[in-house]
């Protein structure tokens, strides 16, 4: 037989090893749990405030704006593109608001179009993007104006890295041009492709409701501009103004509702198409 | 000390350049950052202030009544001053001398620093027949063949305003 | 930036594609760093022995490419001169914000980790070394602590070890991060996928995994030093492994996206198959995937038949195919991503910018810098062992008279 250690000798050592891992294992553990969990405190206050509810510490007197836009009155003519690009020096090739144009064909084909966002109107025949599968003219459509639909669950405000994009009491989304590093995060996270990386002061830009404009008592370029009063803005919490008087009587629709954005932004006559 | 010295010594450059990042910080980032939520509160004020371009067609009435009149008690009053000619406020202040430096050359760039109308161009973003607009928008398909069918001359050049009023649509 | 060609209806602002050559730069760079610490790590922290001639040149190879990783990101910032606001007035619901500290922390983790892993050798030149301006360097690197009594290598390895294994989650993090900035994108229904973190992390660990086989093929041979033959099999095993993981998820999101067929379906089946046939189905999975994935099948499979020379030369071959691969999903996601329409009607094609801040030429040069960093380093320490494996090369003909070689042997000699 060969000799051999004692078995409380090796026993020892080995549990002491084991102990030792387990401490080890445990310090770590337990400085990785600590770092974890304060991360997560920190940020879920801020996870939730991000989604900026309309928020329990607002009283019934403050004002709270929305946009409604009848897609049946709406004419194509473009005049709030160049309303808003002419108010808000909004760069070429770029738009903060535009139309798009829906045209349904007798096959069943839909197109769409914006020619320079509607800039010019849609007058013009040629502009047509009539599907090559048939030569008949389309048998009906209308005109959607979009723009930046100030959402109530912001993607945008959620992924800016800086706090450079943010949203006032009134429930407006507003870029600050200060601490913006145009990185277009929320240019990616924006479903709608309202907004653009100005390529003159290379921040992101989008549609503010001229909140230059509607903070001096005054109405949005786009909503003065419309002919046909297709564009309607207000406060939503007074429940006399057009604005809430309209939604209390119409079936009203918003832009792409199953990503949950909540967008103030809405819509009568939208159809199925308008995606 | 001993086996820790180096460690130690690691760890004051570490805390150096903590303190470096947490004084830079504090130089960088605007006081008021963070005290309405995470962002600059000043920006809100600033967003605000900024001159508003269209002046509403109100403000013309001041110096262009007669106009205003037959414009806001004609067939045209849907459509507003500034959406053929233009926002109003350098055109206002160039009248008035005063300084337009601070506009950008978007709006800058026309005589008396409002857009020229044609007298074409702009009728026909509204009246140019598409097949979605209401039949009560009175429109045309082509400008051609109303000249002609109303008696006219077509010729290149011939404008809406030629027989039109601009601002109330009569036939002269 | 000039306007894309577009087809079909595109969202009037979305004529241009915003992220572009930089933004798949980025995660590519920091893909191979966290592949190339996991080779270390293997070694460091779970003790594969086979990995030891590596482990040095991985982890210097990891921090070459990590000090550029914040550059393409700079280069395409509209306002790089306010970068450091996402570490100042960080977003705490913004991935992109995670960005600055998970970096910040993980450079500081490698970084230590290399300088604890080198001491004894740094505080050995600091002495020794040939020129006198290098020896003032290794005392600035040393601190001006040249302890190297076994208490201070036993604490040492110790902490080593400990940064090592939280390494780990932070080379995680970096790259994890990345994926969930994409994959959390709801606006987008290329990048929204919960799968998304995951298939970024396993492929940065294929392209690392691929650049440190790939590298140290070309530096043995060019040097015209010994290749370690079961080293480079158990980088080509490691190899196969990860591409079998990482393409296995990036198929699943595609079957995934195709089986479920919902809105999005119409115009990504028409992206997939139309606009991004080539660079998805011939570059990224038929070179790059199905092709490595036989040669290293065989290397592994048929290891004692194939002999050294064969499999270098198919290892080379293999790991360049797996380093356009991961190149090529990137593209495919980041600019891919980009190349349909918010309307779900219309696609832009991608015209590649030569010059420019974000132009082609920018990012070759950009891709180039990481290699020679590695050549800086080459010149500073030592990649494949302690530098008492090749004194000639580090030190003084005679080293000075306190020092002993014996007593400042490598912390190799105690796992290191």
């Amino acid at each position: 037989m060969s000799p051999r250690s004692t078995p409380s000798d090796e026993s020892e050592i080995t549990r002491r090893k084991f102990l030792e891992v387990c401490a080890e294992a445990g310090a770590s553990i337990f400085v990785f749990g600590a770092v974890v969990c304060t991360t997560a405190k920190l940020m879920l206050p801020s996870l939730a405030e991000a989604r900026s509810p309309d928020g329990s510490d607002k009283d019934a007197n403050d004002v709270i704006y929305g946009f409604l836009i009848d897609t049946t009155k709406c004419i194509g003519c473009g005049s709030c593109v160049r309303a808003c690009k002419a108010e808000n020096n909004v760069p070429d090739g770029y738009y903060r608001t535009w139309v798009e144009q829906y045209a349904f064909y007798e096959n069943g084909e839909v197109t769409v179009n914006s020619a320079s966002g509607g800039l010019n109107g849609f007058a013009d025949a040629p502009q047509l993007d009539i599907p090559e599968t048939t030569d008949e003219p389309p048998v009906r459509g209308f005109f959607v104006p979009k723009l930046c639909n100030h959402c109530i669950n912001t993607p945008c405000i959620q992924v800016c890295p800086v706090g450079a994009s943010y949203k006032t009491k009134e429930g407006v989304v507003l870029v600050d041009p200060q601490r913006c590093i145009g990185c277009g995060y929320c240019v990616q996270a924006c479903p709608f492709g309202s907004r653009y990386l100005n390529p003159e002061t290379r921040i992101a830009d989008k549609c503010t409701w001229c909140y230059h404009r509607i903070t001096k008592g005054l109405q949005p370029a786009c909503v003065v501009s419309c002919p046909a009063k297709a564009r309607i803005f207000g406060n939503v919490s007074d429940p006399n103004s057009e604005i809430s008087r309209l939604l209390a009587s119409n079936r009203v629709q918003v832009l792409k509702s199953y990503l949950g954005t909540n967008p103030r932004t809405r819509y009568i006559g939208l159809d199925s198409e308008v995606l | 000390m001993g086996r820790w010295k180096h460690f130690v010594r690691l760890l004051a450059l570490l805390a150096m350049a903590a303190g470096a990042f947490l004084s830079f910080r504090a130089m960088a980032v605007p006081k008021d950052f963070g005290t309405l939520g995470h962002f600059r509160a000043s920006a809100i004020a600033e967003a605000a202030a900024r001159e508003p371009r269209h002046l509403g067609s109100k403000e013309c009435e001041d110096c262009h009544d007669s106009i205003y009149v037959a414009w806001s008690e004609g067939k045209h009053s849907k459509p507003q001053c500034e959406n053929c000619h233009g926002p109003g406020l350098l055109h206002v202040k160039t009248v008035s001398e005063d300084s337009t430096d601070a506009y950008p050359d978007r709006i800058k760039r026309y005589p008396k620093a409002l857009q020229p109308t044609t007298g074409i161009q702009e009728c026909k973003w509204c009246h140019l027949k598409t097949f979605e607009r209401p039949a009560t928008l009175k429109s045309i398909n082509s400008v051609q063949r109303h000249v002609e069918k109303t008696g006219g001359t077509y010729t290149a050049g011939s404008k809406c305003t030629d027989c039109h009023d601009p601002h109330t649509t009569v036939v002269k | 930036m000039h306007h894309y060609v577009v087809e079909g209806y595109v969202l009037p602002n979305q004529t241009h594609i915003y992220w572009t050559i930089m933004i798949v730069l980025y995660p590519y760079i920091t893909g191979i760093v966290a592949g190339a610490f996991i080779i270390s790590s293997l070694y460091h922290v779970f003790h594969k022995e086979v990995l030891k001639p590596v482990s040095r040149f991985a982890m210097l190879m990891a921090l070459a490419f990590l000090l550029f990783a914040p550059l393409p990101l700079l280069m395409h910032l509209g306002h790089p001169e306010r970068a450091f606001n996402i570490m100042f007035t960080p977003n705490a619901t913004s991935a992109m914000a995670g960005f600055g500290f998970i970096y910040t922390a993980y450079l500081l983790i490698l970084v230590v980790e290399i300088w604890l892993v080198y001491r004894a050798d740094i505080v050995l030149l600091a002495t020794s070394a040939r020129s006198a301006w290098m020896r003032r360097v290794y005392w600035v690197l040393a601190l001006g602590v040249t302890d190297i009594s076994d208490e201070a290598k036993a604490l040492d390895r110790k902490v080593m070890q400990f940064l090592a294994a939280i390494g780990i989650p932070a080379a995680c993090a970096l790259h994890g991060y990345v994926g969930f900035l994409f994959g959390a994108i709801k606006a987008n229904p290329w990048w929204a996928s919960p799968l998304m973190p995951v298939v970024f992390l396993m492929s940065a660990i294929l392209s690392g995994i691929a650049m440190v086989l790939l590298c140290y093929l070309i530096v043995q041979w060019v040097t015209k030093r010994p290749i370690d033959s079961p080293c480079v099999d158990a980088l080509v095993s490691y190899a196969w492994m990860f591409l079998m993981i990482d393409v296995a998820l990036e198929l699943l999101e595609l079957v995934n996206h195709a089986y479920m067929a919902n809105h999005d379906w119409q115009i990504l089946r028409e992206l997939l198959t139309q606009k991004l046939y080539l660079s998805m189905f011939v570059i990224q999975f038929l070179l790059g995937s199905a092709i490595p994935f036989v040669l290293l099948g065989a290397l592994v499979v048929y290891k004692n038949a194939i002999g050294g020379r064969t499999r270098n030369g198919i290892a080379f071959v293999a790991s360049m195919l797996l380093l356009v691969q991961v190149l090529a999903m990137r593209w495919n996601v980041v600019i891919g991503g980009q190349m349909f329409s918010k309307s779900f009607r219309g696609f832009l094609t991608f015209d590649v910018d030569l010059a420019g801040r974000e132009g082609l030429f920018a990012a070759v040069f950009l891709f180039s810098l990481p290699f020679l960093t590695m050549l800086v380093f080459s010149r500073v320490l030592p990649f494949w062992g302690p530098v008492s494996s090749a004194p000639g090369r580090w030190l003084e003909a005679e080293p000075a008279e306190h020092v002993s070689l014996r007593d400042h042997s490598s912390f190799t000699d105690v796992g290191l």
